[in-house]
């Protein structure tokens, strides 16, 4: 793992494995961020525990945020142009989200509980690229849910979502 | 989304009462009351934000986003209305500092508790409280204080800090620091904008300050003197804004300084101008520079401030001026004769004017209202003519006095200066044509009789005058400097030329003047000796052929010349007039001559000739013997050289009483009847049709060297219409047309 010659701080994951990351990486999310900004007095390191966050996925989210320093990701155009995301957004960070379901899952939900916003921003327009140009069927089997609405339940939120199917 | 399915799902009361509640809400109001810092350790803080983000993330119906936004707010209400009230409730009427120091303590407790549970709760604000529209929980924190805190004491607060600042206003010394932080929480309690503390504290303070020097400005006003009045003044405005630069807000900056200068300088700006013994008056006639200062810079402050000031300088100049002409009045009165030259008076004049620019300059920063006082002021007096010669003529004469040799005695430098105050001096005057139609015949008597001290001083002057009035004032002046100039040039020429011509062994010399520069003189036409005609003949012969286009008028009155006298064996050189040196000539063979009979043989009239006689047989050197003796010259007197004549001295000057006046009046009116005539059809040219009244207003306004009546306009127009370039038109009694 890279260190830089600034502090650094440890990151501990769910099963207990710590992370030492430089102190700027750190720093992109929100709650450590906020955590350090208390404690900048400490001569020792700071241990943060992140009990929410895999060890294989911290390693992921450490990975994108130090790769994030060194060629920022640029600013993903909303409504999505392409639904390849090498057409949205750098190769790194399209190769970076070319991962299995569960993970990419587990990734939104790490970036949204250590606030971290251009990750949160990559993974759910990841997620947002395998539903475009989809009907609802393909949709379901992309994502392997059970339609478990009822004929009549389907037609309310037909009608209550009318809005978003005109042009 | 799915929780992963890691977490079991936490019960809102689980959550609250195992976790938020005794981990954080417990220890952070223990360490408030307590005094103690508040930190969370990282392990700690995790614990508690990961409960309130699982909390929020929970899927409905296990969702509790609202209901913790909700107690987040009781939370900070209850803490509030169950400690905080109670706490400076206790604190109110124990003193102002006492109160104010609880609610400083207390402020920055609630500060640091809205803090942690903004960082705790954080997750509500990136989702719920965005989607619901609802204050940011630090918003929300802040709204509970103003609401269960700050409502309830500011009015207490307020009076709390007017009466440590009317205090400090007393010369106490007070806690500063704790006001600024007290008025930083009114800044706060806006919600993102001032209107808090404008409304609640600085209305209120501007009031009380109001009061403050109301009750201040009474007591001054009843027992000080304008200067010390005004040291007071002075020191109460300098404080107030050092008050606000300390510890108030700085908007209030121009509202507190209006009040103050409302109440203890505006309204009663008249009574210390006028105050008696020590008002401006006062302080103008002591020379007061310090407190005039203060008094101008004080009201300069206020909205037309000075205007009233201004108007006490002009009539105190004014006053001043009107002193030295009554002084010039009863010098008159007590029978002191009146004459053209009174440079005490000038100097009076001249030194108040220069006196005041000074105090305008040093003391009120050259402002234009008080230059404006000092003109008004100058105009009244400088117009002001008493006795029988005009102020106009009387700077005449100064300026002569200064210019002519064996006048005033003054090294370069002091003629220089003189100069300029003269020249200040006229530039109040109105009749400044009077004054240049007088100056000019001064002038010419300098240079005519080889009078004028300096070339340079002469030049120096007219140049100030041209800077003054143009160039078309000082023409005529500059023209009789130029005569002389070509004069002296062409002397040898002209020198050279008699020599040549050998016919005769006067030593003779010609000054050329251009008419029109010059005063006009008697050209009396003598019957000159044959002598001085060749001489004559001999310089027209060489003029002529010089400038072919000038015609030559010789001015026998202004011409001189020396006579030798020869009594036996005793001569004297007798230095006279040329109408002299003629008349002595005709008793060049010891002859007696009538009166009427030297007058035809001379061609002259009485009152040329009398005078002369006059000089000659009744003045100090008698060299002709008047028969019969006496003072006066009859014209049956007779004449015959005085053969028993003698004297000291070989050299005699002869001098003539002079007749003429200083300046010929007419001269200026007419003078005046062509300018305004030709102002008039310069205006109608130009407007082609106008009425009286307009003619009259724009024909005043083109007049820069006198300031003629209505009626000597009306005049003008009438003798245009009389010569027809203009008409009266023919609707219209009172309106012009131009006639071309």
């Amino acid at each position: 793992m890279e260190v830089d010659s600034g502090t650094t701080v440890k990151l501990v994951s769910k099963e207990g494995d710590d992370f030492s990351v430089d102190i700027e990486v750190a720093r992109m999310s929100e709650l450590v961020k906020s955590m350090i900004e208390e404690d900048c007095d400490d001569e020792e390191v700071t241990e943060i525990p992140l009990p929410n966050v895999k060890a294989a996925v911290l390693r992921k989210v450490i990975e994108f945020c130090q790769h994030y320093q060194k060629e920022p990701m640029t600013e993903i155009e909303k409504p999505l142009k392409s639904a390849q995301m090498a057409e949205v957004v750098q190769k790194w960070y399209a190769d970076f989200v070319a991962v299995e379901q569960v993970l990419l899952f587990e990734l939104i939900l790490a970036a949204n509980y250590m606030d971290i916003k251009p990750l949160l921003d990559l993974t759910c327009a990841t997620v947002a690229s395998m539903i475009k140009g989809k009907t609802p069927e393909e949709i379901r089997k992309t994502f392997n849910i059970a339609n478990d609405f009822t004929p009549e339940e389907e037609a309310q939120v037909r009608e209550e979502n009318k809005w978003c199917e005109e042009p | 989304m799915s929780t992963g399915g890691s977490h079991p799902v936490i019960q809102l009361e689980d959550g609250w009462n195992n976790v938020i509640r005794p981990g954080a809400i417990d220890v952070l109001e223990r360490a408030l009351d307590d005094g103690f810092d508040t930190s969370f350790e990282p392990r700690e803080y995790i614990r508690i934000y990961t409960t309130c983000y699982d909390m929020c993330t929970q899927r409905s119906p296990y969702n509790w986003s609202r209901d913790l936004y909700n107690r987040h707010g009781e939370t900070i209400q209850t803490y509030l209305i169950n400690t905080v009230l109670p706490a400076l409730q206790d604190r109110t009427g124990q003193g102002g500092t006492i109160l104010l120091n609880e609610l400083k303590h207390r402020w920055s407790n609630h500060q640091i508790m809205n803090k942690w549970l903004k960082k705790f709760f954080t997750y509500l604000d990136r989702y719920y409280v965005k989607h619901h529209s609802l204050p940011t929980l630090e918003m929300a924190g802040l709204q509970h204080f103003k609401t269960e805190i700050y409502q309830n004491c500011r009015e207490n607060t307020t009076g709390a800090i007017i009466s440590l600042i009317d205090a400090e206003r007393e010369g106490e010394i007070i806690d500063k620091t704790l006001v600024k932080s007290i008025v930083e929480l009114y800044e706060s309690m806006g919600m993102g904008s001032l209107d808090a503390y404008t409304f609640d504290l600085e209305t209120p303070l501007l009031e009380a300050t109001r009061s403050y020097y109301g009750r201040k400005r009474e007591d001054w006003i009843a027992r000080d003197s304008t200067p010390d009045y005004l040291i007071k003044a002075e020191k109460a405005l300098g404080e107030e804004k050092t008050r606000v630069m300390e510890y108030l807000n700085q908007s209030t900056e121009p509202k507190l300084r209006k009040v103050v200068e409302d109440e203890i300088l505006q309204t009663v700006q008249m009574n210390l101008l006028e105050k008696e013994g020590s008002g401006c008056i006062v302080l103008l006639a002591n020379d007061k520079t310090d407190d005039l200062q203060r008094m101008f810079h004080l009201f300069s402050r206020l909205e037309n401030g000075l205007q009233p000031m201004a108007n006490i300088v002009e009539r105190f100049i004014t006053t001043q001026g009107n002193a030295c002409i009554e002084k010039r009045q009863a010098k008159l009165d007590s029978g002191e004769k009146d004459k053209n030259d009174d440079p005490e008076f000038v100097k009076s004049l001249i030194d108040l004017h220069d006196k005041y620019l000074g105090v305008i300059r040093e003391t009120f920063s050259s402002h234009h209202l008080f230059q404006k006082a000092l003109k008004n002021s100058f105009e009244e007096i400088v117009n002001n003519d008493v006795g029988q010669y005009s102020n106009a003529e009387l700077m005449s004469t100064f300026c002569d006095r200064i210019l002519k040799s064996g006048g005033e005695k003054l090294s370069e430098a002091e003629v220089e200066q003189s100069l300029d105050r003269i020249v200040q001096l006229f530039s109040f005057l109105t009749d400044k044509d009077l004054f240049a139609e007088i100056y000019r015949n001064q002038l010419a008597k300098r240079l005519l009789n080889q009078r004028s001290a300096s070339d340079d001083a002469e030049k120096a002057l007219i140049a100030k005058l041209k800077v003054q009035c143009g160039t078309q004032f000082t023409s005529k002046m500059e023209g009789m400097l130029n005569d002389l100039a070509v004069g002296s040039e062409q002397k040898n020429e002209f020198d050279q030329r008699l020599e040549q011509h050998g016919d005769t062994k006067l030593s003779f010399g010609v000054q050329v003047l251009t008419i029109g520069n010059w005063p006009s003189y008697k050209a009396p036409e003598v019957a000159l000796p044959a002598q001085m005609s060749t001489c004559m003949e001999v310089f027209k012969e060489w003029h002529d052929a010089k400038h072919q286009k000038r015609r030559l008028t010789w001015v026998h009155s202004l011409g001189n010349a020396t006579v030798r006298a020869t009594y036996g064996k005793k001569f004297y050189d007798l230095q006279v007039t040329t109408l002299q040196a003629v008349v002595l000539a005709a008793f060049d063979n010891g002859q007696t001559f009538g009166f009427t009979e030297l007058k035809d043989k001379l061609n002259l009239d009485d009152i040329t000739l009398k005078p002369i006689m006059h000089s000659l047989s009744c003045g100090k050197q008698k060299v002709i013997n008047k028969s019969p003796p006496g003072n006066k010259i009859n014209s049956t007197d007779s004449f015959s050289p005085n053969a028993k004549f003698t004297c000291n001295m070989r050299k005699i000057r002869i001098p003539v009483a002079s007749v003429e006046s200083s300046h010929n009046k007419n001269r200026v009116e007419e003078d005046r009847s062509v300018a305004i005539e030709a102002a008039i059809v310069r205006i109608m040219k130009a407007r082609k049709t106008l009425s009286h009244q307009q003619l009259v207003a724009e024909v005043l306004s083109q007049l820069a060297f006198f300031k003629p009546q209505p009626r000597v306009i009306k005049k003008r127009i009438e003798a245009l219409i009389d010569r027809e370039y203009l008409e009266r038109s023919s609707e219209n009694n009172q309106q012009y047309n131009y006639l071309a």
